[in-house]
């Protein structure tokens, strides 16, 4: 009786499962339709391997093009222990005119334990794609029925534009500023000096003598750019050459002036007003370059 | 009537004068005409130029030319005021003598009294000299000497700087001109002085210009001059304001480089000064044949009555070469008339 005890017990103990390389191996797939072109399709396996095995990560699709129209855009594994967990994250790019059944192509995951290797394999996992577009082009409603893309949405521009003319007018008047300091002012002025004088002119008689050949130095100073003389009037040719032409009623001019203004018993006759006068205009037409 | 042609003869005088001193020492005329003028607005004179450029030979062409009692007297570093009030030595019996010097020796009839290296004399030389010219008259031997005809001529030169006295400003002041002497420019005139051998004797040359015996008479023409040639408001108006530009250049809007122009001065012209200024202005328009002063006459003499009364902060001081003339340019360039 004792003999058989340890006998069954001796069997009992050789009978237990017989060790395999993988314990648990599971493929877990989404719903096998329902997708369109550029989907993505997540697959993860768990694999829990027997002490002393582990996964070899080389034996594992690599990230990019499987194939014509599948991409692997993502592989992540876990471990814990002796359970792996891999993810896959794939991307399909096929247009199907109709609904059509693919297929992510299976593969074997490599375990090894010392210099053995074994092979698990994944199965290939068929699917159902459908299109994205109807496959009758209905020209009856309403005519055409395919329509271009709606054009992307335009970013909000207006910071941009009120930016935009911030810097423009700060930089006219900047350019306002560097006009001022080049002196380009003066020189607008400058042409217009004998019209303004001119117009003040318009207006005396002989009685304003005084007022009216004021004017007119005031027009040449401003012309010469500081006062000018009768001993100066060379000066002010070699600067302003053109109104040589008129030498003679500018000497005129000041010989008058310095009687007028520097020695007595001068006689003023409406003729001297009248010579004044032309003595602008010309200077006038001058400035205008019409003479 | 009788005026008017007296000061034309006058004017022909001093004209020909002129002419004359121009053909003694030449290449000068500009410097020629501000003595003619000064001469004859009886006013003192200082020459600044480099060496052996004419000063000297122009100042005694022009007392040569002149007339009237000659006296010169060399500054030194050791020239006591004494020294041109007296001098002492021994006769020829041994005995010690006192004689005048060069201020007295002529007593009042002193007429031109030339100053060589003024500023090689000390500031106690100076300032005898100050009363002198002034005055016209100092105090020697317990009583006053007058000296109604004196004209200084002075002169120093501009390049040696050592053992020399700056001139006062005071000293300065009373000379109604500070004339510089540069070397003559044209060719022509060079190549004359190389090798004209008049021009290399310079007692011969000065022995040349003919006495004209007008000095004495200086005083009289000079007070008819200012008494008749006229300055009208509108000139007082200009001589105004380029008085007020000499004390407050930047508000003419005068602007020199690199000067902050409110600190520029530490002084203007002085009413001294300007009174000069307006008695060599009159003896110009005199000169040109006018019987009323322009603004021309003003500015023709206003650098040389004003460039040494204008005194410069200390700070852009050593700039005063440059920065004066540019200064005295700036004013006439500002200021307008009418």
């Amino acid at each position: 009786m004792r003999i058989l005890l340890i006998m069954a017990l001796s069997l009992l103990g050789c009978s237990g499962q017989i060790d395999e390389p993988v314990s648990y191996f599971k493929v877990e797939t989404p719903r096998p339709f329902g997708y369109v072109n550029g989907d993505e399709i997540p697959q993860h396996i768990v694999i829990e391997t027997r002490s002393g095995i582990s996964l070899q990560p080389g034996s594992l699709p690599v990230k990019g093009q499987i194939n014509r129209w599948l991409n692997l855009n993502q592989v992540t594994v876990k471990q814990s222990g002796q359970r792996y967990e891999i993810d896959f994250l794939y991307q399909v790019f096929y247009a199907p005119l109709e609904v059509k059944s693919l297929t992510l192509p299976g593969f074997t995951v490599q375990l090894s334990q010392g210099e053995k290797s074994i092979g698990q394999n994944v199965p290939a996992w068929t699917f159902t794609l459908s299109p994205l577009r109807e496959l009758m082009v209905r020209q009856s409603e309403q005519g055409e029925y395919m329509r271009p893309d709606s054009p992307p949405p335009l970013l909000t521009d207006t910071q941009a534009l009120y930016g935009l003319a911030a810097s423009l007018s700060v930089a006219v008047l900047i350019a306002v500023y560097l006009g001022y300091l080049y002196g380009c002012y003066p020189n607008m002025l400058r042409r217009t000096v004998f019209k303004r004088a001119l117009r003040k002119l318009a207006g005396l008689s002989k009685a304003d003598m005084e007022q009216a050949l004021t004017v007119v130095h005031h027009a040449l100073n401003s012309l010469n750019g500081q006062p000018l003389f009768l001993n100066r009037l060379g000066e002010f040719y070699r600067r302003n050459p053109q109104y040589l032409q008129i030498n003679a009623q500018l000497l005129w001019f000041f010989n008058y002036s310095n009687r007028y203004f520097f020695s007595d018993g001068m006689i003023v006759v409406a003729q001297d007003l009248q010579q004044l006068k032309n003595l602008c205009e010309q200077c006038r037409k001058i400035e205008r370059g019409s003479r | 009537m009788n005026t008017d042609i007296q000061l034309t003869d006058w004017r022909e005088q001093a004209l020909q004068f002129e002419r004359q001193i121009n053909q003694t020492v030449i290449g000068l005329q500009p410097a020629v005409r501000h003595i003619i003028l000064a001469v004859f607005a009886r006013g003192h004179v200082l020459l600044e130029g480099n060496v052996g450029v004419g000063k000297t030979t122009l100042l005694r062409a022009v007392a040569q030319g002149l007339g009237g009692d000659y006296q010169r007297i060399e500054g030194t570093i050791d020239l006591m005021p004494a020294d041109l009030i007296y001098y002492t030595y021994l006769n020829d019996q041994g005995r010690p003598c006192v004689d005048p010097g060069p201020l007295l020796k002529h007593g009042d009839t002193l007429a031109t009294f030339f100053f060589n290296e003024i500023n090689r004399a000390r500031p106690q030389v100076h300032a005898l000299l100050l009363r002198a010219m002034a005055e016209r008259s100092i105090n020697a031997f317990n009583r006053d000497y007058h000296f109604p005809h004196i004209q200084v001529f002075a002169d120093r030169n501009r390049v040696e700087k050592e053992e020399t006295f700056e001139l006062p400003a005071a000293a300065k002041d009373r000379f109604m001109m500070e004339i510089n002497i540069d070397m003559p420019r044209g060719d022509t005139e060079l190549d004359e002085l190389m090798f004209n051998p008049r021009f290399h004797d310079t007692d011969r040359l000065i022995t040349g210009v003919a006495n004209s015996g007008i000095y004495y008479r200086l005083n009289e023409l000079a007070q008819t001059v200012q008494q008749r040639i006229q300055t009208s408001p509108k000139l007082h108006a200009y001589a105004l304001s380029l008085w007020k530009a000499t004390h407050q250049p930047h508000q003419y809007g005068v602007q020199l480089t690199d000067v902050e122009m409110p600190q520029l001065l530490m002084a203007g012209a002085s009413p001294r000064g300007m009174s000069y200024l307006i008695r060599a202005a009159k003896t110009r328009a005199w000169l040109e044949h006018r019987d009323h002063v322009l603004p021309e006459d003003l500015q023709a003499v206003f650098p040389v009555c004003m460039t040494h009364r204008l005194f410069l902060n200390p700070m852009v001081a050593y700039r005063k070469e440059q920065l004066l003339p540019e200064l005295i340019e700036g004013i006439l360039n500002q200021v307008a008339a009418p």
